[in-house]
């Protein structure tokens, strides 16, 4: 019994300590914060409580007991959105059983412990989307996660938040019947040419629309097309030369999809048209394609300008890694955009708050205003700028990255 | 006859008239005066509204307060930054192919193999590289002797700086042999010549004694071998491994080779050895690997550069042509002062060093009296990744300019309009 009272006592006495320490504020004081939202702010301060920031401007108080981090000499920013993350995932990204799986969830293959995770972080990125691989025409729902928790549903910040589509020759390859061997592996059947992909994926979507209006739909892959039919759910397209695209646009007309571009090697072909659909796209992963400069995979040129050029004519553009893990990280890519012709706001627009909206997430992430969650980086100088480094990364209000 | 005389005449005006135009397409001026905003000279401080006097394509006088002679041509860099080309000390690019088949072809030159017209060397040129050492790849344990060349000119002939310079000798086994067959192989190849060469020794003593002449030349498959152990040419010994540091170094050491390592990025773990055998280093393009801290199961960013200058070595960069950023010389020296590298050492390490390597430090890799006159005309800081370079000097010629690249207009430009076929359905 004593032992009891003893045991309750000390039980009260802990939690007295640790009850206030929840309620902590930390405080940062930097010397510059490119608030995204607005314009940037000099010598100000940052206030953050409960993981969210609760303050932020010039001539703010700070409480008492605060835990202050010093940035006078530094730069602030919102922690960048990665619409396009290589994935963290254990085990292959790609379903080889069939072409149009949009039931999977590449949720439920999230590794919290995955090495690709804790890089990206170091890069300043705290929010990404995660979506299946390309080689499957319809290839499943993407996520949004931050890169923070032990457990997947900890990281999840939206599910369910595009379907992941590729309209690129991917999907084809690999599916000829090798010279004079009989077709005895499945994955033979796989569409062959770009004409197979369209009609597939035109196919799904016709099934899907005559089920739209039954009560209930028995088949779960149509269930999930049907809400993108009713626009419940955007497309992720992963789509590379302007032949594709315009294919896209096409399909999307004639059920009224709400696209996403991925990728858009050749975007800046069709950037007007991009801009008459308000569709936005999502650029990356960059790289100068080896051989001769300019050209990539499919045989056709690249324009660096790609994300100026998109962006001029109106498109909403993010850029992204592009689900490459050795690609350059996105600060980097940002830094080249406007070395290539974008405009530096924009820029800075493309890897934070588009992104974010791209995603439906901006009311969490992608600028730093008052109420949203305090996904910080701390650079040591201008953020598009090569010598400048990130210095500390602060996701949910703690710092994980130092 | 009178007709005759008539077609001699045009002829002779057509001569002269091609002649003059060949003469105005490139102006060859003696005397030239380049007025800057800044001037980083890497071989002293950066000279502000500096003036850099050039004759015969050779620099004259650097300095602030230099008279500009009342006959020399004037090339205004206001708002400019002007600084020496930039040097690589080794690169496998530009070839038609990298690599022989057989392990041991130390006689085979990238001379005969190197491709002009490869845009690999018209965008070195755009990048700002005025001089590269073009060796075999990595795969042949004695690949061959390199080629140092300027990105410009039609012809190997014409973009020549220096033939037969530098032999690779790659420690990578190729094939399905093992390291230790690939040392093994090294070991033999050096015995036989040893012993030939002890022979021939043997031979010519032995005519001399009889007083007979002695004509027998140096076989022809084993003479840039001799003149690596002679060292009149430098060994370029790649490292593919951390594990293969040490046998480079021995073979430098028992063969007293001239030597300069060529690291891939794993090789960061022996950097403790190669500061103590003070041997210069290439660094590979790949500058920041990541790596799994076994203790505390976190993920580490190892930035290699940032390694070897705190060892002290003395190393060089190299680009590839692949990734946003290590294709320029510039950026792989930004991203070491990002990390914390000095400034003034990190423009070295991609302009004097990488020429003191190749041995044409006598020419390029700064900015002073004496030296050719190459440079480039930067808009801006050369970290900085919105600077570009604007022109570049080559010996006193202005050959490339960047309002007059076509090519890099159309990576740049929006596509000209086109007209959008209407939908007929």
């Amino acid at each position: 019994m004593r032992i009891y009272v003893i045991l309750l006592t000390f039980l009260m006495l802990v939690s007295a300590f640790v009850a206030p320490g929840r309620a902590e504020i930390t405080a940062i004081k930097a010397g510059k914060i490119l608030t995204i939202s607005g314009e940037p702010i000099t010598d100000g301060v940052i206030l953050i409580e409960d993981g969210k920031i609760t303050e932020i401007g010039t001539g703010i108080d700070i409480p008492e007991g605060a835990a202050v981090v010093d940035a006078d000499k530094k730069v602030v920013m919102p922690g960048i959105v990665d619409a396009s993350a290589p994935a963290p995932v254990r085990g292959d990204l790609n379903e080889q059983s069939n072409e149009i799986t949009p039931t999977l969830r590449i949720s439920d293959a999230l590794d919290p412990q995955s090495k690709a995770l804790k890089r990206i972080v170091q890069t300043g990125v705290t929010t990404l989307f995660v979506s299946p691989g390309r080689q499957n025409i319809i290839g499943g729902l993407g996520v949004v996660v931050k890169p923070t928790g032990k457990v997947p549903q900890h990281m999840v910040i939206k599910d369910e938040a595009a379907l992941t589509i590729v309209m690129d020759m991917d999907p084809t390859q690999g599916n000829r019947i090798p010279r004079g061997q009989p077709p005895v592996n499945f994955y033979f059947r796989r569409p062959g040419t770009r004409m197979a992909i369209i009609w597939m994926l035109r196919k799904s979507f016709f099934d899907a629309q005559q089920q739209t209006d039954s009560e209930q739909i028995e088949d779960p892959n149509l269930a999930i097309l049907s809400s993108v039919l009713k626009d419940e759910i955007p497309i992720h397209v992963n789509a590379r030369r302007a032949i594709a695209i315009r294919a896209t646009l096409k399909v999307a007309d004639e059920y009224g999809l709400k696209l996403i571009f991925q990728e858009c090697t050749e975007g800046y072909k069709v950037a007007e048209q991009l801009a008459e659909r308000k569709i936005p796209v999502v650029l990356g992963p960059f790289y100068y394609y080896p051989g001769s400069m300019g050209q990539y995979r499919e045989g056709r040129k690249v324009n660096w300008n790609n994300a100026g050029i998109l962006a001029e004519a109106g498109v909403k553009v993010a850029l992204s890694s592009g689900g490459q893990p050795g690609a350059i990280d996105i600060l980097t890519a940002a830094t080249f955009a406007v070395r290539h012709g974008m405009d530096s706001d924009e820029a800075l627009k493309a890897i934070t708050i588009i992104p974010a909206e791209i995603l439906g997430v901006a009311d969490r992430v992608g600028s730093l205003e008052k109420g949203k969650d305090a996904d910080i980086v701390i650079l040591s100088g201008d953020p598009l700028n090569v010598t400048t480094r990130v210095e500390k990364v602060i996701l949910n209000g703690k710092t994980v990255y130092q | 006859m009178k007709s005759r005389s008539h077609i001699t005449f045009v002829s002779i005006l057509l001569i002269v008239f091609i002649a003059s135009s060949i003469g105005y397409a490139a102006p060859v001026r003696k005397k030239l005066a380049v007025q800057a905003s800044r001037i980083i000279t890497i071989a002293g401080k950066d000279i502000k509204n500096g003036v850099i006097l050039i004759e015969d394509g050779t620099i004259k006088a650097v300095g602030a307060d230099v008279e500009i002679p009342w006959d020399a041509f004037v090339i205004e860099a206001k708002n400019q930054v002007v600084m020496p080309g930039f040097v690589m000390a080794h690169t496998s690019s530009g070839l038609d192919r990298e690599n022989e088949n057989m392990p041991e072809v130390p006689f085979i030159s990238t001379f005969d193999s190197i491709d002009p017209i490869s845009t690999f060397f018209e965008d070195s040129l755009r990048d700002g590289i005025v001089a590269m050492l073009v060796l075999p790849g990595n795969n042949t344990l004695l690949g061959g002797t390199g080629t140092i060349v300027k990105p410009y000119g039609r012809t190997v002939e014409a973009m020549l700086i220096k033939r037969y310079t530098g032999l690779k000798i790659s420690l990578r086994p190729s094939g399905n042999t093992s390291r230790m067959g690939h040392m093994q192989r090294f070991r033999r190849y050096m015995t036989e010549l040893k012993d030939y060469l002890e022979d021939y020794q043997q031979r010519k003593t032995d005519a001399e004694e009889e007083k007979k002449p002695f004509d027998e030349e140096i076989d022809v498959t084993k003479q840039s071998m001799v003149d690596l152990l002679n060292k009149k040419l430098t060994a370029f010994i790649y490292c593919d491994r951390a594990a293969d540091v040490p046998k480079a170094i021995e073979i430098q050491k028992t063969h007293g080779l001239n030597t300069v390592l060529v690291l891939s990025p794993d090789c960061y773990k022996a950097v403790g050895l190669i500061a103590k055998s003070k041997l210069p280093v290439v660094l590979d393009s790949q500058l920041i690997i990541w790596e799994t801290n076994e203790q505390t199961n976190e993920e580490e960013m190892k930035v290699i550069p940032m390694i070897f200058h705190r060892a002290g070595v003395k190393f060089a960069f190299q680009t590839d042509a692949s990734q946003y950023g290590r294709r320029y010389l510039w950026y792989q020296a930004a991203t070491a002062v990002k990390y914390g590298m000095k400034r003034n050492e990190a423009l070295k390490s991609i302009t004097l060093y990488p020429a003191q390597f190749i041995g044409v430090d006598n020419r390029l890799g700064s900015i002073e009296t004496g030296k050719e006159a190459t440079m480039l005309f930067l808009t801006g800081d050369p970290l900085d990744a919105q600077s570009w370079v604007d022109r570049v000097m080559i010996a006193g010629e202005i050959v490339y300019e960047r309002a007059k690249d076509e090519r890099l207009k159309k990576l740049l430009e929006p596509p000209l309009e086109i007209q959008q076929p209407e939908d007929t359905d």
